[in-house]
């Protein structure tokens, strides 16, 4: 198996989506035998790789990130060199060619939707593999790349073990929920995106609660948009039927899927879309927007229901209404399609192919 | 000949493709075959196979298609003809093969076992196919050489599609229309889709001479496993005296018609008063083809003038004891058809409508199967191209390589002389593209220059376009390694490009949309082979003097020393007719006019801006 050097923003240590994929991904590797040495930009969590991954110390500065990405590169002499974000690009390029390594670049949601800077474009079209996470994704990036169709691979999320069916009885309780239909968003609240679609829901409260709906609605996640979305349920009277919990810890997040009757996340701008799978993996359904990376982690509808914008609120009301799935099913589904072997498999199958050639 | 088709979901996650899918792709080729259709799916329905079947080998219901092995593990869908398959059946039979058929199709399922990927070489044809190999779990494409049969591709990261035309791909509903920049500049700039581009981002056409491999890692680039310029280069490695040419074209073009004729149906000749078409009429009755059909084009508003083609062509037919169908076409006929040649036209082209009539010829005559001289300009220099390109490299080649002088040159010309610049804008381009062999090749072939591109696609698609299309880099892999001669590189470039792209595909979905095969002899890889070390010392016009000269009773001498026209007609002028412009002063006016109203009849807006 080949040598890796992977410049990445974050992986262990690191917070969120791509810290996540990145230790999946790598983590994948390592299992087969490649020796994989990790330079990333952030570590804000003291966690230790497994065996098999080196990590260096973070370097946050862009010339001492550089220089470290550089110094590595030479000391190790990479036969891949893995670049987990578009921002890097060129200097992953530099890095593989001084080292006659190929490049493999991962491309994750809106960061490669739109065309990046002629350097990073170039940069980009220089590798020997684009990774991306979902479909939509890699369609995006053969808009603005100039590259084989054949070089673009989707290798989508996977979900923890430890997302499983379970009993949530005692968050329900904790919560004071027994007895309410409990929706579910798990995102970030962000001012300058504004894609996840708690705004859509929030919206879509009253009609529910005038068909007799007794629903509640948790939003989980932080940011500087929740004064806003405050602002909303204030003002279609849904005040008291919308909880901001905040972030949550790993133990409690898993129980609030666990919990909700239904996990809703009409979002415009997935990349993937890890909470669904996360939810479905805990055996909860799934209401999203048939749009962008969503329609993946819904598997076209097979696993969760990915919507028209159109639509999307009588199917909000159908499917609180309709009794719940069966969990264990689900959640098998949701393994067999993006569980960890199935995940290895693909990377392995990826990773090998520009050193094959 | 065929339509083929299949859906590969390669990913876990993929969805199962459905049958509504795989037939609705199917059915939209139902003019590719419309003696029999199959469908053929893989246990856990994430591999399906459609087929629709033109009979022309073993017409028994046993050789229909999708082609299963005889154990199960290998599945074929074919198109195209395999004229030597004889010979590779006899050697399969030798070494134990048991053949449950007479159909090519089978020898393609044993070789694959046999040779694995290596057996492309061991072809003879025309030929689109993918076999599946179960055991492999992967899915293994081909197409011929010289690219006479079509072969498109689509993968949206988990699943993967096939077919022989692009709208039959989008017919099954599942594949992106998403515009391809480079599909729409290099319709613009050649009148033709260059290949491996389509007018649809999601949609690529494996490229001529290669191969593509499939499996649950998703696809891989396709590989070459034929390259044109490497097969002159040879030839020029060992080049054989200009007197041996005659000689050894009339063997090997004899050998190549030969082998052409392989059927089990009736095979005629599309005939017009030129050499290439004539001599192959010749050659099949040296072949011992005794009944033989010709079908000549002819045009009403060439009647009785000097123009008419149907004298010459019936002379010929006299000369070789042919019976000569001659069909008449007007310009009512023309204008009735339009909608007709759009609808079967699978991607745009600003030709074709010639082989549109002729092909309706052959049908309303009940054949099947017709030989075409297409490919013989391209082999033996019979273009004007083979003149001209060398010799503007030559003239303009030094001016045009002096930055800037072009642009500087053309600039000033259209601010001061608009109305040439407007008129004649390949004149002034000259000394702006005429210092590289794609350069020149544009000059000669194009429709539209690049410096006009942003007028007419918005500066955006044009620059995207051409960014994508990478036209230069396209032409110096063509050309490398150097086929070793200035005719031999521009056979190359005609061959790799305006043959390919234009004149096959036009060939394609003309001829299906009245489904009838049309065969070239003289686009054979083997023939090609055999000429090269001649053609390395070939001059210009001695090439089409010995293909007059080929079948044991040569052409009439009034046809061998005619100026070339190829099939001469007045299309151009109902053309103009048709898109309602002014009588425009030059034939690429003309054609440039035509090209707006083939994209508006064949796409959407807003693809692209056609003003």
């Amino acid at each position: 198996m080949p040598k890796i050097l992977a410049l990445v923003t974050d992986a262990f240590g690191g917070r969120g989506g791509i810290a996540q994929y990145n230790r999946d991904l790598l983590t994948a590797l390592a299992t087969t035998g490649s020796k994989v040495v990790i330079v990333p930009r952030h570590a804000p969590d003291v966690e230790r790789p497994p065996v098999g991954i080196g990590q260096r110390p973070a370097r946050f500065g862009r010339l001492a990130y550089s220089l470290s990405a550089i110094v590595e590169a030479l000391r190790m002499k990479p036969e891949i060199v893995f670049c987990g974000h578009l921002y890097m690009a060129p200097l992953a390029w530099f890095a593989a060619t001084l080292t006659g390594a190929k490049l493999v670049m991962q491309t994750h949601g809106i960061e490669a939707w739109h065309r990046p800077s002629r350097l990073r474009r170039w940069a980009c079209e220089q590798a020997a593999m684009i990774l991306s996470v979902s479909r939509y994704t890699r369609a995006r990036v053969l808009d603005w790349a100039a590259i084989p169709p054949e070089r673009a691979v989707v290798i989508p999320n996977t979900v923890a073990d430890c997302f499983t069916p379970g009993d949530a009885a005692a968050l329900h309780h904790e919560w004071a929920l027994e007895g309410k239909k409990v929706l579910l968003t798990v995102g970030r609240m962000s001012a300058s995106e504004r894609y996840k679609g708690q705004d859509r829901v929030i919206e879509a409260l009253p009609e529910l609660i005038t068909a007799g709906q007794d629903v509640v609605y948790v939003i989980a996640g932080e940011g500087d948009d929740r004064p806003r979305l405050e602002q909303l349920a204030l003002e279609v009277g849904v005040s008291d039927r919308v909880r901001f919990v905040g972030a949550l810890p790993l133990e409690t997040l898993i129980e609030a899927y666990r919990m909700a009757d239904l996990f809703v996340m009409p979002s415009t701008g997935e990349g993937f879309g890890i909470a669904f799978l996360e939810a479905m993996a805990c055996g909860t359904p799934a209401l999203g927007l048939d749009a962008a990376g969503a329609r993946d982690a819904l598997c076209d509808g097979k696993l969760g229901q990915a919507e028209v914008k159109q639509e999307f609120r009588s199917t909000l009301a159908r499917m609180i209404s309709t009794a719940g799935q069966d969990s264990q099913k689900l959640s098998g589904a949701v393994r067999e399609h993006f569980g960890r072997e199935r995940f290895a498999s693909a990377v392995r199958s990826a990773m090998l192919r520009p050193v094959e050639v | 000949m065929c339509g083929i088709n299949g859906i590969f979901a390669f990913h876990a996650a993929a969805t199962l493709p459905t049958e509504t899918e795989l037939l609705a792709t199917r059915e939209h080729m139902r003019a590719r075959g419309p003696d029999g259709a199959g469908v053929w799916w893989s246990e856990d329905r994430r591999i399906g196979f459609g087929h629709r079947r033109l009979s022309i080998i073993d017409l028994s219901e046993r050789a229909n298609q999708p082609m299963v092995s005889e154990n199960g593990r290998f599945i074929v869908v074919f198109n195209g003809e395999i004229y030597n398959y004889p010979g590779l059946r006899a050697e399969l039979e030798r070494d134990g093969v048991k053949f449950r058929t007479t159909s090519d199709t089978e020898a393609l399922l044993h070789l694959y076992a046999h040779d694995g990927e290596e057996m492309v070489h061991k072809l003879r044809g025309m030929f689109a196919f993918a076999i599946l190999d179960q055991e492999k779990r992967g899915l293994f494409l081909a197409r011929d050489p010289y690219g006479i049969k079509p072969l498109y591709t689509a993968n949206d990261g988990w699943t993967f599609r096939f077919a022989s035309q692009v709208k039959a791909l989008l017919a099954g509903g599942q594949v992106s229309r998403d515009p391809e920049p480079a599909g729409v500049v290099g319709f613009h700039l050649f009148g033709n889709v260059p290949e491996p581009f389509t007018l649809y981002r999601e949609i690529r056409a494996l490229p001529a001479g290669h191969t593509q491999w499939v499996d649950e890692a998703g696809p891989r680039e396709p590989k070459r496993f034929a390259n044109l310029a490497a097969v002159f280069a040879d030839g020029a490695s060992h080049p054989a005296p200009a007197n041996e040419l005659p000689e050894r074209l009339r063997a090997a073009a004899l050998d190549s018609v030969r082998a052409h004729l392989l059927a089990d149906v009736e095979v005629g000749v599309f005939l017009s008063a030129g050499i290439d078409s004539g001599a192959l009429l010749g050659l099949m009755r040296d072949a011992g083809q005794e009944k033989i059909r010709a079908i000549t084009l002819g045009f009403d508003e060439f009647a009785g003038t000097a123009e008419d083609e149907v004298p010459l062509a019936a002379e010929v037919a006299r000369h070789y004891g042919a019976e000569h169908i001659i069909r008449r076409v007007g310009e009512r006929e023309f204008k009735e058809d339009i909608p007709a040649i759009f609808e079967a036209m699978d991607q745009p082209s600003i030709d074709g409508v010639n082989t549109w009539f002729v092909s309706k010829a052959a049908r309303e005559a009940g054949i099947k199967v017709a030989l075409s001289g297409l490919g013989g300009d391209e082999l033996l220099a019979g273009y004007p191209s083979f003149r001209d390109i060398p010799h503007w490299r030559r003239c303009y080649g030094t001016f045009a390589s002096v930055p800037f002088l072009g642009r500087v040159t053309r600039t000033l010309a259209q601010a001061l002389m608009p109305s040439l610049a407007r008129r004649q804008p390949k004149a002034l381009g000259m000394l702006e593209y005429a210092d590289s062999w794609a350069g020149t090749y544009l000059l000669r072939r194009g429709l539209f220059l690049p410096h006009e591109l942003p007028a007419l696609l918005g500066s955006e698609m044009a620059h995207e376009g051409m960014r994508r299309l990478k036209f230069a880099h396209t032409i110096s892999a063509q050309l490398a390694p150097d086929p070793g001669s200035d005719l031999t590189r521009v056979s190359v470039l005609e061959s790799s490009n305006y043959m390919r792209n234009q004149l096959l595909r036009d060939a394609d979905w003309a001829g299906m949309a009245h489904s009838l095969e049309i065969r070239v002899p003289l686009v054979d890889w083997k023939l090609t082979k055999t000429l090269a070390p001649s053609l390395a010392t070939l001059v210009s016009g001695a090439g089409k003097a010995a293909l007059g000269v080929t079948p044991s009773v040569p052409l009439p001498g009034t046809v061998r020393t005619r100026t070339k026209t190829g099939f001469a007609v007045p299309t151009g002028d109902w053309m103009t007719h048709a898109t309602g412009s002014a009588h425009p002063s030059t034939k690429g006016q003309a054609s440039r006019e035509w090209s707006k109203l083939v994209l508006k009849g064949m796409i959407t807006p807003p693809m692209v801006c056609v003003e």
